[in-house]
């Protein structure tokens, strides 16, 4: 992980211009119309994927979109697609040939953080005639390619020209994996369109900027399913650390490197995953598993080259296994076997996503909570780093403590006569509620149970408009229930065990 | 909505305290240059603008303060005359946006009369405002009604609010500093609109023009003193029952205190501030002030530092009459908008001067997009928040002077300063003392900002400096 800098993963404009696209290619047709049958037409299925939408502002309200995207057929039983838009999912089926009828699928297995996923169907007929793909292994780094993908009942067939191979942020993940970048004229992709050569997958798409197209290359995938497919299940692991270039010779010479500039300096934790202890910040980082690090933190991969040193978190290890570090630290160099810690949204201070369950939150008296999320940011829109309120998005810059993991947001408060006098307060960091530290939304509940003389104590950060309220523990649970009624909110609470 | 100052263009007259008040108005004509914040030695590009002002006792003219903020020439101009008079501000009052001048010519003031200054006028009296306003070279007046009185920001500080009064009686770029006149004395000073109304001007009434006017008769300006407290309403009849409150509308809650400023030494949170001074106080912060509801501050804003406010609240169940002494005025140099020249000391090419709002500021309108986090934090949150890890002027390296000792720095600017060579940066003298006691080979400097470490060799850095000044046309090191 690099400067632990994350750019909104799931810009919403990006569904608005790529469903535009679409609809225009739709309705033009579009070049490279097949001539003959091409085999790829057995292994390339169009997935339907209608999954719920939460309203973080009114986090019991939801609606259900769908999305079409493509698939691969990764073996018997088995189609292969990125795992964006397969959230939440409450419908997915599956379609072969671009026609025809529509199939249930299930999921067999998700990993968002490689952002992939594997869905699969009873449906015998479905199977009938379809060919699982071979994975170009390892990726090619230069020349023509193909992006393909069913529209109209047709198999689009677009060519590429491979850029270049780069390691880049998983679209939903803050984990960093070897990313094939592919020049096309093609609109609207990015929804696991199949990239191959030569008869083979080169990548599934996950995005698309301009005529640049982003897709997941073969050996990742390869990495992604045995892990996945493991028993015990892999999880892929990052790097939990914070460096900088290292191409200043007085920094290197205080940090009594000796000999020629190389390495990069660690300057700080990333989250609080890591707790090993075994990296200090000015740690100067040689090697990483043999590989020399130079001062742009780059090392030589016998595959593909120049790459930055974060792909060495993804290529061949999982979280938990170890990884061999050189390190320069106190004019010594010594090393030390770095345990991968987990990807997991929530070893960061406001999780990158909530997946799979309903928003959280609890009513108390009319007051509004949630926990502090970047799904809830994003109810600003896609500029919500400019537009949601400062406090808020300062957060997504702090890092988790033992003492304070995560945030818990007061957030609107629906009117009533219990809570006169506060319907103005909105979006507040909960520091305490009846003396208890605020973190999770447990701690929440298990606070409200605990009233003080008759009251709930409810306190706010200092630099907040507000610091403190007072509610009157007795009668809290009946204007509860009035503004259930009141405003339409089907559950009080909705609280996910950790 | 924002608020907007209305200078830029010209204003006032005089008038002998009967039927004439356009002829104590004068038209202000400056010159002003303002620092870059970012390059502190340098210096924007000279500006011409305009304003008014009035003659008050004493042959002074008063005006806002923004009017002649980083003035290098100040020109006044007589009515209907147009001969010029260089003038200078000897008071500046940049949180009430108020400036007395004096003329270096005392000849200025012959045959001219003081305007009087009047009382808080009464809403939906009629006013009218003097001024060289936009769209004309001669005295201009507009005739409007009181619309209503209420406690204001104001806009020239940003972080201050006090007593202001709306008309529409227009108000125009060039109006700054004008007087407006109801039965021929000051009702207020012209000073701001807000975007996004019509017909709705601004001016700083007499109850704030006075205590600029007081605080100053010693001859020192100490500005507008802050009692250092968050109040709020208390309309919750839960928390008031909580507190043993009457079901009632008096009191307002202390809500959070300033450590370092009076209010803390008396009051305690949760503390209800039941009457300040005469006023009775409402549980929505509002008083009752010449007839006007307006916030609770505007009762604060009539003690000058130094003075004690008598306040009845009510603690722990009974009412307490205690007395608060006004101190200084907030701290606020984090906050910006102190109106002098930024400090700054450069060493080996790398620039560091004080992180202030109008350091931020001088990035541009939308100079948040331009700052990172880390300095917003810092200037607005940090101080409430870890007060133990606020620092009284956090330093910024605002840019690098390019050279071959420093240019494998990474960071180029507009971060933060943690440490340099071990000591912590709590102020620019510590940035000086940490260079020029050093007898490192490298000078190490720790970034707030994501811990990021930058060195400097000593040695090669010092020899390098006066270079780099040279290189640059910077006369002075340092500026302190």
């Amino acid at each position: 992980m690099r400067f632990f800098q994350r750019t909104g993963i799931r810009e919403f404009w990006r569904v608005a211009v790529i469903a535009a696209a679409w609809l225009a290619i739709g309705q033009s047709g579009f070049a490279g119309a097949k001539a003959e049958r091409s085999p790829w037409e057995d292994s390339i299925v169009t997935v339907e994927v209608t999954r719920r939408q939460y309203d973080f502002i009114q986090p019991w309200t939801q609606r259900n979109e769908t999305y079409k995207k493509q698939g691969v057929v990764l073996g018997p039983n088995q189609i292969l697609t990125t795992a964006d838009y397969l959230n939440d999912l409450s419908l997915a089926r599956l379609q072969k040939n671009g026609r025809g009828p529509w199939v249930g699928a299930t999921l067999a297995w998700i990993d968002y953080h490689a952002d992939l996923a594997v869905l699969t169907t009873t449906n015998a007929e479905f199977w009938r005639g379809l060919k699982t793909v071979s994975l170009a292994d390892p990726a090619p780094t230069a020349g023509s390619l193909q992006i393909m993908r069913w529209r109209n009942g047709n198999l689009e067939n677009r060519k590429g020209e491979i850029a270049r191979l780069a390691v880049r942020r998983s679209r939903l993940s803050f984990i960093e994996h070897l990313t094939l970048e592919v020049d096309s004229e093609i609109n609207g992709a990015g929804w696991s369109e199949a990239v191959t050569i030569g008869g083979k997958l080169a990548g599934l798409t996950t995005s698309q900027d301009g005529n640049n197209c982003l897709a997941i290359p073969a050996p990742f995938i390869k990495f992604a399913v045995q892990g996945a497919t493991s028993n015990p299940r892999r999880q892929m692991g990052f790097f939990d650390f914070v460096w900088q270039k290292a191409e200043n010779p007085a920094t290197l010479a205080q940090l009594k490197l000796t000999g020629e500039p190389r390495g990069v300096i660690i300057i700080d934790k990333a989250s609080g995953a890591d707790k090993s202890g075994l990296l200090k910040p000015k740690d100067i980082l040689l090697q990483i598993e043999g590989f020399k690090i130079d001062t742009d933190g780059n090392y030589t991969d016998p595959n593909y080259g120049q790459l930055l040193l974060e792909n060495l978190s993804t290529r061949g290890k999982y979280a938990g296994d170890k990884v061999r570090l050189t390190l320069w630290r106190d004019g010594q160099q010594l090393e030390v076997a770095y345990p991968l810690p987990r990807a997991e949204y929530n070893v960061e201070m406001v999780p990158e996503e909530v997946f799979d369950q309903a928003p959280e939150y609890l009513v108390a008296g009319g007051l509004v909570f949630e926990p502090l999320s970047e799904p809830f940011l994003r109810s600003w829109g896609a500029e919500w780093k400019r537009k949601a309120p400062f406090r808020l998005t300062y957060f997504d810059q702090e890092k988790p403590s033992e003492e304070r993991p995560a945030r818990v947001l007061l957030t609107i408060v629906l009117p009533d006569p219990f809570n006169l006098g506060y319907q103005d307060y909105r979006f507040l960091p909960v520091d305490k509620v009846n003396g208890k530290i605020i973190s999770r939304m447990p701690d929440l509940v298990a606070a409200f149970q605990q009233p003080q003389n008759g009251y709930h104590h409810l306190e706010f950060g200092p630099g907040e408009s507000v610091r403190t309220m007072i509610l009157e523990a007795a009668s809290t649970e009946a204007a509860t229930r009035r503004v259930m009624e009141k405003y339409g909110v089907p559950k009080e609470k909705v609280i996910n065990q950790p | 909505m924002f608020r907007r100052l209305f200078f830029g263009l010209l204003l006032t007259c005089a008038a002998v305290a009967g039927a004439e008040p356009e002829k104590s108005v004068v038209r202000i004509t400056t010159f002003t240059q303002q620092p870059v914040f970012d390059a502190p030695w340098r210096f924007e590009s000279v500006r011409r603008a305009s304003g008014s002002g009035f003659v008050i006792r004493g042959k002074r003219i008063l005006t806002n303060a923004h009017v002649v903020s980083w003035a290098r020439q100040l020109v006044v101009y007589r009515y209907q005359d147009p001969r010029p008079y260089l003038a200078r501000p000897i008071f500046i009052g940049h949180d009430c946006d108020l400036a007395v001048l004096e003329v270096e010519n005392p000849d200025f003031f012959e045959g001219m009369e003081a305007l009087e200054i009047g009382e808080l006028p009464k809403v939906r009296s009629t006013v009218v405002t003097y001024g060289y306003p936009a769209g004309g070279e001669q005295i201009s007046y507009t005739k409007g009604v009181v619309s209503r009185v209420e406690v204001q920001a104001y806009a020239h500080i940003g972080n201050r609010a006090f007593l202001a009064v709306q008309t529409d009686a227009a108000i125009n770029p060039g109006n700054s500093g004008g007087p407006v006149i109801q039965d021929d004395k000051v009702a207020g000073v012209a000073f701001q609109g807000m975007s996004g109304l019509e017909n709705a001007g601004f001016f700083i009434p007499q109850p704030v023009i006075q205590h600029f006017l007081r605080d100053v008769e010693d001859g020192k300006l100490d500005g507008i003193p802050e009692l250092g407290l968050r109040l709020v309403a208390l309309q919750n009849q839960t928390y008031r029952k909580f507190l043993g409150l009457p079901d009632n509308d008096l009191g307002a809650r202390v809500d959070y205190l300033y450590p370092e400023l009076s209010a803390a030494k008396v009051l305690r949170p949760d503390d209800v501030l039941l009457q300040a001074g005469a006023y009775p106080i409402a549980s929505d912060c509002t008083i009752i002030y010449q007839g006007n509801r307006v916030n609770v501050s505007a009762a604060f804003g009539e003690y000058q530092r130094g003075e004690a406010m008598p306040l009845k609240l009510w603690r722990q169940g009974r009412e307490t009459n205690v007395s608060v002494t006004f101190g200084s005025k907030r701290l606020d140099q984090a906050e910006g908008n102190q109106y002098v020249l930024p400090r700054y000391y450069i060493f080996g090419g790398l620039v560091f001067t004080p992180l202030s709002l109008d350091y931020l500021r001088s990035f541009g309108a939308n100079w948040a997009d331009a700052t990172s986090a880390e300095l917003r934090y810092e200037l607005f949150f940090r101080r409430m928040e870890t007060p133990d890890k606020a620092r009284p002027e956090p330093i910024v390296l605002a840019t690098i002077l390019s050279h071959d000792v420093n240019a494998n720095f990474s960071i180029r600017g507009r971060a933060l300063i943690d440490s340099i060579n071990g000591i912590r940066i709590e102020k620019m003298e510590d940035v000086v003392r940490a260079f020029e006691s050093s007898t490192n080979a490298q000078d190490a400097i720790e970034f707030v900002t994501q811990h990021n470490l930058e060195c400097l060799n000593h040695a090669e850095a010092k020899a390098a400096n006066a270079g780099i000044l040279s290189n640059n046309n910077i006369k002075q090191d340092r500026r302190l």
